[in-house]
């Protein structure tokens, strides 16, 4: 039988219905669940709404009032800053990997205990840390004063308040990286370093010219998630400290946002702040992807 | 390079999508008429009792309730999203603070006919209805849109036995202290009764955002003038509330010393019967029976004028304009509001006090269980409770804005005054942006 033959033959179409129906659900989904919502937070962003009444579109008031809004930028900030806590997590969990990654009696036990944390839920360890970190009674506390210093009330304090929220997000996330750090370690083809020990590199240079490259594909996943978690922290925050904060130090942007669209009555406002923060992840996001691509490299 | 600018165009397309869907379609249809959804927020005890006070209304009327839960947090997000879903629940827990909005926005009905015509409005509060008021300006005044699930006296107690080993006379009930008397009492309570050379009782200890509403009212000042249209916050006597509320722990000392705010440890320092003086809601009585020292009721300390304040919080229940049986539906929201039955169940359950005023005298009467003064409870709601400011306007935000910055007063570090003189400009403006919103001048 020619090719042209199994075309037109009905076994074929009817093989290519089948196809585009199952194309068909995945695709579909997609619209309905991600086009049109995107499509229409765009909308939304140019409308005056409060979320009870249908959108009036009013232009581009809602991403001047955002310019002009001191908030949007101290929300902004605070959002940013708490993401100093992504280095310090990988820098952590790289070092527990390692360390972990050692032939020694209790591995297992212990990489257990660093990932209790990430299956446990987000809204009850966050109530867990807000009890640690009070002034009077927090386990936090109790342990600095174990060593003479007077530890301060952690989230009542806009100096410690930060620090306290990503103190507790590093301490989440620990187990997560430090698993796919290990993963990563144990695929690291034997024969590189047998071949760095024969041309007489040290652990030092091995770990620098082997280790670290070849770990860098799970270093790029992790740093590019985290932000785009960073960016969208909200249950800890709402959770610790329920008014932003003192004097609104933790507020995030997704917290404002919240606040706004649902306590406030300014879902189009919050639709335009939403947008923002999604287009700068993406900005964010592709300059990663670009970086990333310069410093590739592969083994032949 | 394509593939990968394809990646980031699909991670972050799932992060946004993560932000901006995050509102799922939680409501039920009001659709069909043969039954109704009731949507609310709270505790299982809540909960058992109005399940219970359902099937009773579902018998008599032979109709399906279907009953929505929600936690206290997720109810506003749900209930918003069921509205913009247009699947907005026939019957719902509504705070007098949205009701200016609900109603412009067409999403409430107006129940004043049937309210009028088939409730004895005597007998229940009238703070509780009045706060559910409106007449297209201001709150508290026309058309009836929700009945009061419940009203929330915000009351003040004592810890009677701390007093007793103190040998302080107790506080009488029907004469509030004045600020200056209130500081004495409380400086000598204050002490360190173990003589390790650290305080460990305290006078009081209270949250800034619950209690300074008392404070600010009992001196003649107010957040508002009398037609919202303007912040009052910058006056000497509101600046004299809030330094007295200030000094309190940066002057007088009879506070804890943290900067704890937010009460969590003042309340359980009161239950370990380590704090003089803490505010009691109803809500708080059941957990408050089983602390092991006696306490009571007394007013708040009154300012300048003489007179005690202090807030009453309520929640209302109202029903959809959207809702395809209004007759039914608003015969639920008046009878979760008013009947007996329902109500006894909730004060039994001790979560509330009886909207039913006839009820809450038999309450206050015959219950054994403390507090001994329950009067104090009426008293608040039918004399000298006060809604709190932003339920009377179209936003709550100008209201948040002030306690936003309010740290540095409560440490001492910035004078009342200094604050207020730079908040108010902020708070007006929000003002004048929520009135725009609400068509008011």
């Amino acid at each position: 039988m020619s090719t042209t033959a199994v075309r037109r033959s009905r076994l074929h179409r009817r093989e290519h219905l089948t196809a585009a129906a199952f194309i068909a659900v995945p695709v579909i989904g997609f619209l309905i669940f991600i086009a049109y919502p995107l499509a229409f937070a765009v909308y939304a962003s140019f409308t005056k709404w409060n979320g009870l009444t249908d959108p009036v579109f009013n232009g581009v008031d809602n991403y001047v009032q955002m310019w002009n809004d001191p908030y949007f930028w101290q929300v902004m900030g605070n959002t940013v800053f708490m993401m100093i806590g992504i280095p310090i997590g990988l820098l952590l969990s790289l070092l527990l990997a390692l360390a972990l990654n050692r032939k020694m009696r209790g591995t297992t036990f212990f990489r257990t205990v660093y990932y209790i944390p990430v299956i446990s839920s987000l809204a009850a360890v966050a109530i867990l840390w807000q009890w640690a970190y009070n002034g009077d009674f927090g386990l936090v506390n109790q342990v600095l004063a174990f060593f003479g210093i007077d530890g301060p009330d952690w989230l009542q304090n806009a100096a410690t308040a930060k620090p306290a929220i990503i103190i507790m997000s590093v301490w989440k996330g620990l187990g997560y990286s430090m698993l796919l750090y290990l993963a990563a370690l144990q695929s690291v083809p034997r024969h590189l370093y047998e071949a760095a020990a024969i041309d007489g590199a040290g652990a030092l240079a091995q770990f620098r010219h082997i280790t670290l490259p070849m770990l860098r594909p799970v270093t790029f996943f992790l740093v590019v998630t985290s932000i785009i978690g960073g960016a969208q922290i909200f249950i800890e925050i709402n959770i610790m400290t329920p008014t932003g904060g003192p004097e609104f130090s933790t507020a995030s942007i997704v917290w404002y946002i919240w606040q706004k669209a649902f306590n406030y009555l300014e879902m189009g406002y919050a639709t335009a702040m939403s947008v923002v923060l999604g287009v700068l992840v993406f900005i964010v996001t592709a300059i990663q992807f670009q970086l990333n691509r310069r410093s590739q490299f592969s083994i032949e | 390079m394509k593939s990968r600018i394809l990646a980031a165009v699909s991670v972050a397309a799932v992060a946004a999508a993560a932000l901006t869907g995050c509102s799922g379609g939680t409501g039920s249809s009001g659709g069909d008429s043969g039954a109704l959804t009731f949507m609310f927020r709270g505790s299982d005890a809540e909960k058992a009792a109005y399940t219970a006070a359902i099937e009773q209304f579902e018998k008599d009327h032979d109709v399906d309730v279907k009953i929505i839960m929600t936690t206290a947090d997720e109810y506003s997000t749900k209930l918003k999203a069921a509205i913009a879903g247009k699947q907005i629940p026939d019957v719902f827990y509504i705070d007098p603070g949205s009701v200016q909005a609900y109603v412009r926005s067409g999403i409430i009905r107006d129940i004043t006919d049937t309210v009028e015509s088939t409730v004895d409005l005597d007998n229940v509060w009238d703070f509780g209805v009045d706060s559910y008021r409106y007449d297209g300006k201001t709150m508290g005044k026309g058309a009836v849109y929700a009945m009061p699930k419940d009203v929330g006296p915000f009351s003040f107690g004592y810890n009677k036995t701390m007093f007793e080993k103190a040998g302080i006379p107790l506080p009488d009930a029907d004469k509030p202290y004045t600020w200056d008397e209130f500081v004495d009492v409380a400086k000598k309570l204050t002490q360190d009764t173990d003589g390790d050379g650290k305080l460990d009782q305290w006078g009081t200890g209270l949250n800034v955002v619950w209690n300074l509403p008392a404070f600010v009212w009992s001196n003649g000042a107010d957040w508002l003038n009398a037609d919202r249209t303007k912040v009052t916050v910058d006056t000497p006597e509101f600046a004299e509330a809030l330094q007295f509320f200030a000094d309190l722990q940066n002057v007088d000392g009879v506070t804890p010393s943290s900067t704890e705010a937010a009460t969590l440890d003042t309340y359980k320092r009161w239950m370990k019967g380590e704090i003089g003086f803490f505010p009691v809601g109803p809500w708080d009585v059941p957990t408050y029976e089983k602390l092991d020292f006696d306490w009571d009721l007394i007013p708040y300390p009154a300012g300048s004028t003489g007179k005690p304040a202090t807030y009453t919080g309520t929640l209302g229940i109202a029903v959809s304009a959207a809702t395809k049986n209004p007759d039914l539906a608003t015969q639920l929201a008046i009878y979760l509001s008013t009947d007996k039955t329902a109500q006894q169940s909730l004060v039994d359950a001790g979560v509330q006090i009886p909207n039913l005023k006839d009820m809450a005298s038999d309450w206050v009467s015959s219950s054994t269980l403390p507090p001994n003064n329950k009067q104090e409870f009426l008293d608040i709601v039918e004399d000298y409770g006060r809604g709190l400011p932003a339920t009377t306007t179209y936003s709550a935000e100008w209201y948040d804005e002030f306690f936003k910055n309010i740290q540095p007063v409560l440490d001492g570090k910035q004078t009342a005054a200094d604050y207020l003189a730079e908040v108010q400009p902020r708070m007006q403006k929000l003002l004048d942006k929520a009135n725009a919103d609400a068509g008011i001048g």
